[in-house]
Order: C-alpha cells, then structure tokens, then sequence
C-alpha cells in the first residue's frame, strides 16, 4: 500500500516540475493534460488508499526519510493514512482533478497556461502533505506551501497592481497566523518532546491545563490564518484576484479547509480544552453570521461566493469547537463539492462577460447558459441545505450540534445565517440569470456558454453535490474509527428542527426569488447606512490600513531615517568627528620648529618623571604623616 | 595529504594569490576559477575524511612559534567549524563564477584569493593569537576591495568599516592577553592555545563577565549587533557585488562562529548572565532592522538590513545555550551565507544591466527575466525562511531553542518571519511585478550562462538542504552536544548548571581537549 | 665626605644646565655641545651609582653612552657641516621641513 501513497503524494509534483519545464514558454496543451493526468493518478491512488483502510480499519503509516535531527528534536518526513487523511486525499484529489481539466478550457488564452499548471499542481502536492503528515512540522511544510502556492496563484496575473498586492497581503496575513502555529509547535515540543501526532495525542491527557490551553489557542491561531476567520479575513475577499479555478480550489475547496482540518486532527488536544473549545465556536458562528451579511450586497459575483465561504467556514468551526468532529468533516466534505462547483460555474459566467464580475451587468443569462445555470443553481440548493441536496444533511447536522450543547445563541446564529446563506445564493443566481432585461446588452457585451468540456467537466462535482448527503451513515461509520463520538441529544425534537432549518432556507430563497424577479431592486436603500457598511466590508480594510499598513510604513521611514541615520549612525560618526577634530587642533604642536618640539619634548619628561614620583611621594607622605601622627594633634 | 590538509587549505589560496602576479590578465579568471576549484574540492575533501562519529576536533596541526608566550600555529576543526569552512569555499568559488567584467580584474581576483586564506585560517585557527592575526588580516582584502572597485562614497564606508571593526577586535585582543595571562598565573606557562583555555574555569564571576564583554564587544560589532551595525548598509552599499556576498556570506559568520568557540565554552556563566540583555538587542536587531528594510529604496540595502536582521536570528538560538538553538543557528549560519550571498550576486546581475539600484527603476522584470525573477523568488522564499528550503531548519531550530528560555521572547524574535515576509514581498513587488513602466527595462536581456552557472549551484543547494538537512546538521549536532555539555560541566553556579542542559548521557565526557 | 649624593647633585646640576642649553641655543653646534652635557650627566650618575652598588653594569653602561656619543657627534658634525656648506647658517629655527 505505501507504493499507492507515495504515487498520490508525489504524482502532482511530478505534474508541477513537469509544468514548470515549460514553465517560460508559449501555451502547450499537452501540459495542462499531463498535469491533469497525474492529478487523476493521484486520485485513484487516493481512492485506492481509502478503501483500503475501509477494508482493513488500519491506518497506513510510513517514514520516508528523517527530516531535521538536532538535540532532542527528531522530525522525519512520515505520512499517515487514516480515516481522517483518507477522506481529506480524496476530497482533495478530486476536486483538484477537476478543477485541473476545467482549467484547460477556463486559461486557454492565457500566455501563462503552463506556469499556470505548474503552481496548480505545487499547490495539490502542499496540500497532500498538509494532509498526510504524521507531525506537527509537516503539517507546517504543507501549512507554508499551500500558503506559497495560494501566493503565486492569487497574484499569478502579476502585472495587476491589484492581484500582487492581494497576494503579498493573503502571505503576510497567514505568515502572522502562522508564527501562532509556530509557537504551538515550539510548546508541543517542550511539554512532549516530541512533535509527532502519535507522541503529542497520546501526552495530552497528562499535560497541564492551563499548557493545554496554550497550546489550543496557538495552534488555533494558525488555523484562523489559513481559514481566514476574524479578524485575519479580509484577505480572502482580495485573493479573488486569481484565476478562477484557483478561487474554486484553494479559497473554497481545500486551503482554507485546512484550519478545520487542524482542529479536527488535533481532537485529542481540544477534546482536553472543552473551553477553547466553545471559544472555537463562538469565533465560528460570529464569522458565519458576519461574511454572510457582507455577502448580501456585495457587487462582485466572486467576492460574494468567498463571504459564502467564509461563512461556511464558520459553521465548520462552530461543529468542532463543540467537538463534533466527524460532522465538521462532513461539512468540509460536502462543502468542497458544492462550492467549487459554485465557484467553477462563476468563471464560466466571468468568461462569458469578458471578465465582468458585477451580476447587476448581467441578468438573463438563463437562455444562453443554460448548462452553466443549472449547475450553479444545484450548487446554490446544496448551499442553501434544501433537501435532499449534501448541504441539507451537513449543515443541518452543524445545527443540531449547536442545539444539542444547549448552545441557543450559537443555534440561533446559525439558523439566522442559514436564511441569509439562502437569500445571497439565489440574489446571486436571480440576477445573473433571471430578472426581466438582458442588461448585459447595454454594457456590449455578447456572452456565450462554455465549451461543452469544461461543462462535462464540472458535472462530477454537481453529482456529488446532490449525492453526497446519503453516505452520511456510511461517513459517520468510518471516521468515527479515529474521531470521538458526538453524542446527539436532539432525538426528541430532532424533526422540528430539520423544520425549522429548511423553512428558514426556503424563505430565504424565496424572499430573494421575489425580491430579485424583475433584476435590481431600487436603489433607495443604497444610501441607508446598514447598506454602505456591509458594502464596505464594515470598513475593516480601511481600519487595518489606518492602523497597521500605514503606520508600519511611516515608521518605518522614520526609523530608517530618523533612528538609524540620525541616532545610531551618527553617534558613531560623532565619535569619529571627536578624534579627527582633535587631532586637527593639537597638529599646530609640529610647528616643524626643533627648538619647539625639543621644549615640548622636556615637558614630556617633567610629566612622566612626575608620573613616576607622585605615587612614591604620596606614599611617603602618607607614610610619614601616619609615622608622626602625634606631632598633627591627633590622640 | 589528509595531514596537513588544513596548512593546505589556509595557504594554498595565499600561495596562488601570489603566483597570480605571473598570470597573465587574459587568463586569470581562469587561474582564479581553478584555484577557488582546488580549494572547494580541498574543503571537500576534508568532509569525506571527517570522522563524523567523533565530537571533538580533527586534523589537528600544531607547531610552535613563540614558545615563551605560548603562540602555537595550532590548527582543528570540528563539526562547528567544518561547514562554514566549506560555505566559505563554496561561496568563494561562487562568487569568482559570477563575477562579472571589471577594470583591473587581475587585481581583485588576487585579493579575493587573500581573502579567502584569512577567512578560512580564522575557522580553523585554534590558537588565540593566530585567530587573532587571521581575523584582523581578513580587513585588509576587504578594505582594498570596497575602496578600490566600490561606489562614489567607498573611500568613506571602507574606512568606516576598517576603523570600526578594528576597534572592537583591539579590546578583543585585550581579552585574550588578559586570559593567556591568566593561564600564566595558574601554570607558570603561557598558553594561548584554546584548549588550554578550555581547562581554565574562571571562577571568579567578575573576571568572567568582563572577559565576555571584552569579546562581546569585538564579535557584536563584525555581526553586526544592534546599535553597532551601521557601517554595513555603508560597506554593502559601496561595495561591488563580490565584495558584498563575500562580506555577507562569510564575514558576517566570523562573529557568531566567535560566539560559539570562544564566548559559550570559555564563559558559561556570563553568557548565562548575559543570555536575557543579548536577546532583547536580538529581538531589537530582528525588528528593527526589518523595519528599515522595509523603508528602503535601494534594493541592495533591502538586503543588507534584511541580513542584519537574520543575523539576530542566529545570535538569539546561540544564546539559547541548548542544543537545538546552537545547533540551528549555526546551520542559519550556513543558510544565511548561502541565501544572502546569492540575493546580493542577483541584485549584482541587475545593477551590472542598469547601473542602478533603486527599486522605482524596475518593475515588472518578471515578465521581462523570467529566470532571473524565478531565482531571485526562490531565494527570497528561503530568505523568509519557507520550509523545505535551506532557511527553514535554522530559524525553525534558533526559535524552537529560545522557546525554552524565553516564550515571550521568542513571540518578539518570531515576528521575524512575518517582517521578513513584509519587506521581501514588498521589495519583490516592487522591482518584478506590475506592467514594464520603464522603457529601459524593456529590452533587458535575461541571465546569461555565467550568471547561471553561478546561481543554479545555489539554487540546487537551497533545496537540497531544505529537504535533507541531515548530512550537515548531524555533525553539527554531535559537537555541538559535546559543546553544551562542556559548558554544562564548566560552569560555575548553580544557576547556570540548571540553566545549560547536559545532553550527554555520561557526564564526566566534555569537549576532547 | 664626598657621598653618592654629591656626584648624583653635579650629575643633576649638569644635567640642569644641559638641559636648559638644549632649550634656550638656537645654533645647532651648540645645541650639540648641550647634548653632550646631558649624555655626560647621566655618564656621571652611572659611575657613582656603580661605584655606591658594587655592580659593574653602571660603568658598562658608561662606557656604551660615550661610545655611542662619539659615533653620533661623528655623524652629526657630518650633517651639519653638509647642512652648513648648503645653506651657510646652522640657525635651529630654519629647519622646519617636518611641520605637520
């Protein structure tokens, strides 16, 4: 079995030097097939793999080779296949499969096509690993690659001041997550002395506490990097820069999952710390409600769909903050197959506008695009949780978890923000493909629907989006072999709240569906100030630019100019000055006359020959003064 | 051979410097190449025949030269010294590929071969004296190679370098005649042979503080250690492109290399005392120099303050004073010699096609020199420490090791990757993203061969030790053990006892001296 | 009694006088003789010291100084005269070629 991890793991880098080769050059189709195809191969490795540990109920564990060594600190390069990773490989392979075919047909006019392929499959293999390591520094090499990929994806149209800036800004965002994540590690290790997943899990019911806590808020750090929870947001909004594709599966599907994954991995430790616990969950239904509600009336098709998931996000959290673990992988799960459809259909819709994003351009696509609007549509359903969609049963479980803690305010939240999910998804689809006018026809612009590959492509993702839902039993079953149990006390009301969840789903859409028939609505509440905070984001952008982007730039400046040319630099040079300024001063001495120089040669004398008498003459002194004591009047 | 491999190593480069004279000007590059070649095998081959099982020093070779003072030529290295001896080989072989066309050419080959017999010679010295002699010689290439090839204001920043080193190295001096005096008073002999000293405890704290700072002061000021850094920015500033990836990969080193054979074993309980005050100017080095880095304009002195503040780095995991912070600061030493060298020959390769260094000159060079952009990224992901490249394992470790003296401050000192990820992302953005605004970068022509035979060895090297580390850190490791154990032993109060593990598990086994 | 005081007060006496000469002359001949008054000052300090100590070494040492003294006087009266036939004056004040 090792044979079939080590081809999933190492097929995509194959693919990505394979691409890089050609990386400089001109468009070759054959690249973007090659590196497709070893994505495939890593996807049925992975398949392999997990039903393997389906079968046998034993996860698969191998060290490649030793990584770093020194002192106490041994870290190998191994790699597990459990439950957990198992399904992690596979949910990622194939959506990374699929968004690789896709991507032929969405960057066929890019003259980057090859570069293109060759960071998307870096990014599956940073992915991998993040997923398949057996230690806590593994993770961490995963951690920064995916976070190095999404860099050169985000800002992969670099002539766009705005697509490298939003990617120097997603980097620097997760590399200060990241140095929590570090500090998590550094703690493990001094607590454990070791930072493997084996050493570290089965150590934590011995730990202090009040460790155990830091520990859990470092490591959680990181994961609100990557996950973009609040406050470190804002730069997955802005990652949506990239290429479409690239949205789909590294800010949708797959990275930004990985802060779940972290939580869901590292069980053992949260399961200790029921209180960072409930922290996770607090942070999670706040994120869920907050991106939902900046999702509501934002202009950009995109943007709207990374508040989505944002807001899924949340939800993940709240689910394994309140230790329901398996559910929270669940919901990854299903979210990574509807969300990257969602936002695969969106590139195709972008294409078909010449790169317009704002749907109140669009409107009636319907009739042109049809494929595309029924994909989006499934996913849309599957987003909003009507059943018997996979979203229905994830999202509903999240709920249940809530409700089942006795947590109400963190159920209420999320019940509200199922509405608002609902509402967004179908504003969405409303306006990009229904409504009255073809607004698209003022702008110019003459859409046309995707080339049927790129459709045929998106379908796996659209079967599983419907699908999914009913392998929960089995999903459940399986990973449970690793993750705790969630015991569920809401079999009692368990029908009312599936009820009560959809019905907040189905008004949700059906506000939008009545709102949005005819297009926009007016513009009256654009000027009310509910509107122009959410449209500004709550204006954390222009905060975090007052308070941190500006100001570390101007100070910057003044301690270059100020502090280290003014202050350090120049004390030095005073001191130089000091010597050169006194040696100019006392040079009149060689006056070049000998009978002056012969005087001041004398003076030389006098001082030493005194330099020499002083000490002998004051111990003389004192000694004849000590001697003859009673002639000074002392008794 | 293997004898007297490291006469061979100090003096071979000296001895052809010297016969370059009779070279003629058409092949000294050549001649140049060959012998930096011979030296960087030579260096290998001292690897190959290093007994990695042994902790202590190897191809010991002693002679005496003034035998009532006790100066000895008295040469060793150990797993310590043995890399950044090859990092300096390697470098200086590296850095003579690259060089590009310069006016008397005949000459600065020559005095980089001078110069890398002093630098080597300072990391197999074992003699005080001797390492002494070496360490002050190694100005001298330096001084003549920023002032005669250096910018408009070298004359300026080579003297300032020049004086400003010299006067910390002179009170090192002062030290080590007080220690070998001593040494006199204990034995009746004079010794300034290091392993002499290593028998010494100095018991009395007073001594011992004062002796620290004394050579504090000389390596604080060649690492160069906030507020005693300003005459690098000047130095990198004026310097041509040999010089400052000589200077940056190697000179640097020779403080922090100072550090770990003279201050840590000789001195454990002052840097035990010293261990909080030197972290707090580290944190300071890291954040502050970043800071500046981040204001620059010239994209070389982005690099310059960014190598100051990788040099906090290290000297926070030394004085970690265990195993895992010595350990990892000395391989940052060699990462950093290798990163820091290749980012100062790629900002060489574009001044060498503008004539400018300012950032607002460029952009959009990605587009323009695509392999020149795809190296320059590669070494500034292992600038900002990205695992899998060579960066990675020594911050990783320097931090991880202070972590166990001091969380808070590892939390100041691991700002690091996030102010080091700022500046370079921003200087990156600066001179290689966006559209070609500048005509004159238009048309520029992408690395030739040379420059690329150059930078390929490091980019090669860069992952190789990302990935496996082992084969460099495992010697590391195993002296470095002995180092801290020898320290352990050493120390005088109780207080530093607790403080300095003791890693081996036999304790009466210390440093072989 | 003539102690080794008294021949230390004459070697300082003239040592006094040597020195002012070496001061106040301006003519480099005279200058000349002044040194010598210096060097024999100390000729006769490290005859008495020998004699008052027993030790040998002070007169050694005398015997070196006048030695020395007379190679010096040799060359010396040899630059000067060269310096005379050049410039026709021996005044201490005109040579000033080692201003700084």
């Amino acid at each position: 079995m090792e044979k079939y991890l080590y081809i999933a793991l190492f097929a995509p880098l194959v693919g990505s030097l394979f691409a890089a080769i050609f990386g400089a050059q001109p468009k070759i189709k054959f690249v973007g097939l090659a590196a497709s195809g070893f994505l495939f191969v890593s996807f049925v490795s992975a398949l392999v793999l997990l039903f393997e540990v389906m079968a046998t109920g034993q996860a698969i564990h191998v060290e490649m080779m030793p990584w770093i060594a020194a002192g106490d600190l041994y870290i190998p390069f191994g790699f597990v296949v459990d439950q957990v990773s198992a399904i992690m490989m596979v949910v990622v392979t194939t959506v990374s499969t699929i968004v690789h075919i896709y991507a032929i047909g969405y960057m066929d006019h890019d003259k980057g096509f090859n570069r293109f392929f060759s960071w998307l499959s870096a990014f599956v293999f940073s992915m991998m690993i993040l997923v398949m390591s057996d230690n806590f520094a593994g993770l961490f090499i995963g951690w920064e690659g995916v976070g190095l990929c999404s860099w050169g994806l985000i800002g992969f149209w670099y002539h766009k001041e705005s697509a490298t800036w939003a990617a120097n800004e997603a980097f620097i965002m997760n590399r200060i997550a990241d140095l929590g994540m570090l500090l998590g590690i550094f703690l493990i290790y001094w607590n454990v002395g070791s930072i493997q997943y084996d050493a570290v899990f089965a150590a934590a019911p011995t730990i202090a506490n009040d460790t155990l806590v830091w520990i859990g808020i470092l490591l959680f750090i990181g994961a609100m990097g990557k996950s973009a929870q609040f406050p470190l947001h804002p730069w997955l909004a802005d990652a949506m820069e990239g290429p479409t594709p690239v949205s789909a599966l590294i800010h949708a599907a797959t990275m930004v999952t990985a802060g779940v994954y972290l939580v869901i991995r590292a069980n053992p430790i949260y399961v200790e710390i029921p209180d960072v616990g409930y922290l996770i969950a607090s942070l999670g239904a706040f994120v869920a409600l907050f991106a939902a509600s900046m999702a509501l009336v934002n202009r950009d098709m995109k943007r709207i769909i990374a508040y989505s998931t944002l807001s899924q996000l949340g939800y993940m959290f709240v689910a394994a903050g309140l230790g329901a673990y398996w559910v929270a992988l669940f919901h990854l799960m299903t979210h990574a197959f509807f969300k990257a459809l969602l936002f695969l259909g969106a590139g195709n819709v972008m294409h078909a506008m010449h790169d317009e994003l704002d749907p109140y351009k669009m409107g009636r696509l319907y009739p042109i695009m049809k494929g595309t609007a029924i994909l989006m549509i499934i996913a849309s359903v599957a987003l909003a949780g009507i059943y018997p969609l996979a979203g229905f049963f994830s999202k509903d479980k999240i709920l249940e978890v809530a409700f089942s803690g006795e947590h109400y305010i963190l159920w209420g939240t999320l019940w509200i923000t199922a509405g608002l999910t609902a509402f967004y998804s179908f504003r969405l689809i409303m306006l990009a493909f229904f409504g009255d006018t073809a607004r698209y026809k003022e702008h110019g612009i003459h859409p046309h629907e995707a080339p049927k590959f790129m459709l045929v492509a998106m379908s796996p993702l659209a079967l599983l989006a419907i699908v999914a839902g009913f392998f929960e039993h089995g999903f459940v079953h399986f990973v449970n072999a690793v993750l705790p149990e969630f015991e569920f006390h809401t079999h009692h009301v368990e029908m009312i709240l599936i009820a009560v969840t959809s019905l907040m789903a189905l008004g949700g859409i059906a506000v939008a569906i009545l709102l949005y028939r005819r297009g926009r609505i007016s513009t009256k509440w654009e000027s009310t100030w509910v509107y122009k905070m959410l449209i500004n984001q709550y204006y954390i952008p222009k905060i975090y630019d007052l308070i941190f982007v500006k100001p570390y730039g101007a100070f910057s400046h003044m301690m270059w100019k100020n502090i280290d040319m003014k202050v350090v630099d120049a004390t030095v040079d005073f001191i130089a000055k000091t010597v050169y300024s006194t040696g100019e001063k006392t040079h009149t001495m060689q006056s070049g006359n000998l009978s002056v120089n012969l005087r001041w040669m004398v003076v030389g004398v006098m001082v030493l020959l005194l330099a020499a008498f002083v000490p002998t003459l004051w111990e003389f002194a004192s000694n004849f003064y000590t001697q003859n004591l009673h002639y000074f009047g002392a008794n | 051979m293997m004898d007297h491999i490291l006469s061979f190593l100090v003096f071979f480069p000296l001895v052809a410097g010297i016969l370059g004279f009779i070279v003629n000007k058409d092949s000294i590059r050549a001649y140049g190449l060959s012998v930096a070649a011979i030296e960087l095998f030579a260096s290998l081959a001292l690897w190959f025949n290093f007994d990695m099982s042994h902790s202590g020093i190897q191809f010991v070779e002693q002679a005496s030269i003034v035998s009532a003072f006790g100066i000895n030529y008295f040469l060793g290295v150990d797993g310590i010294s043995l890399f950044i001896i090859i990092m300096t080989t390697f470098m200086t072989f590296i850095a003579l590929l690259g060089l590009s066309e310069t006016p008397r050419i005949k000459n600065l080959i020559i005095t980089v071969l001078v110069l890398e017999m002093t630098m080597v010679g300072v990391f197999v010295a074992l003699d005080a004296i001797l390492f002494y002699l070496f360490w002050e010689l190694s100005l001298v290439p330096m001084l003549y190679i920023i002032g005669a090839w250096g910018g408009p204001k070298r004359i300026y920043a080579s003297i300032k370098f020049f004086l400003y080193t010299f006067t910390g190295s002179l009170i090192m001096l002062v030290g080590m005649i007080y220690i070998a005096h001593m040494y006199y008073t204990l034995t009746g002999q004079w010794s300034f042979s290091l392993m002499d000293w290593y028998t010494m405890t100095f018991y009395d704290l007073n001594v011992q503080f004062w002796l620290f700072m004394a050579f504090f002061v000389g390596f604080a000021i060649k690492v160069p250690m906030f507020p005693f850094h300003t005459w690098l920015p000047y130095a990198h500033g004026q310097a041509p492109t040999i010089g400052s990836v000589i200077l940056a990969a190697v000179l640097l080193k020779m403080g922090t290399y100072g550090f770990v054979r003279f201050s840590l074993p000789l001195f454990p309980d002052a840097s035990v005392m010293m261990m909080m005050p030197i972290a707090v100017i580290s944190v300071i080095m890291i954040i502050y120099t970043a800071m500046v880095a981040y204001a620059q304009e010239d994209i070389k002195q982005v690099v310059a303050y960014s190598s100051v503040s990788h040099m906090g780095v290290i000297v926070l995991g030394t004085f970690a004073l265990n195993v895992e912070g010595i350990s990892g600061s000395i391989f940052l030493m060699l990462s950093h010699g290798i990163v820091s060298g290749a980012l100062f020959m790629l900002v060489g390769v574009i001044y060498d096609r503008r004539h400018t260094k300012l950032m607002s000159e460029f952009g959009g060079l990605a587009s323009v020199m695509p392999a020149y952009a795809t190296i320059f990224g590669v070494m500034l992901m292992a600038s900002v420490g990205l695992p899998l490249t060579i960066g990675f394992v020594g911050e990783f470790l320097s931090l991880l090791g202070f972590y166990k003296v001091s969380a808070p401050m590892t939390v100041f000192a691991g700002t690091a990757i996030i102010v080091g990820a700022i500046y370079m992302l921003s200087a990156y953005k600066k001179a290689f993203f966006g559209p070609v605004t500048n005509p004159e970068n238009a048309h520029l022509s992408d690395l030739n061969g040379t420059e690329k035979w150059a930078l390929i060895p490091l980019v090669l090297v860069v992952a190789w030790l990302g990935v496996y580390p082992k084969p460099v850190l495992g010697p590391i490791d195993h002296s470095v053990k002995a180092l801290v154990q020898f320290m352990h032993d050493n120390a005088v109060t109780e207080k530093a006892k607790a403080i300095i593990p003791a890693p081996l598990a036999d304790a009466n086994k210390g440093e072989d001296n | 009694m003539i102690t080794v005081s008294h021949y230390l007060v004459v070697a300082a006496l003239m040592f006094a006088i040597g020195l002012i000469g070496v001061m106040r002359r301006k003519n480099l001949l005279m200058l000349f003789f002044a040194t010598e008054i210096l060097l024999n000052a100390v000729n006769v300090a490290l005859a008495a010291l020998s004699n008052h100590f027993g030790d040998l070494t002070g007169q050694m040492f005398a015997f070196f100084i006048i030695a020395i003294a007379a190679s010096e006087v040799a060359v010396g009266l040899g630059l000067l005269i060269v310096w005379y036939k050049r410039t026709g004056r021996l005044d201490l004040d005109e040579l000033t070629t080692m201003k700084g």
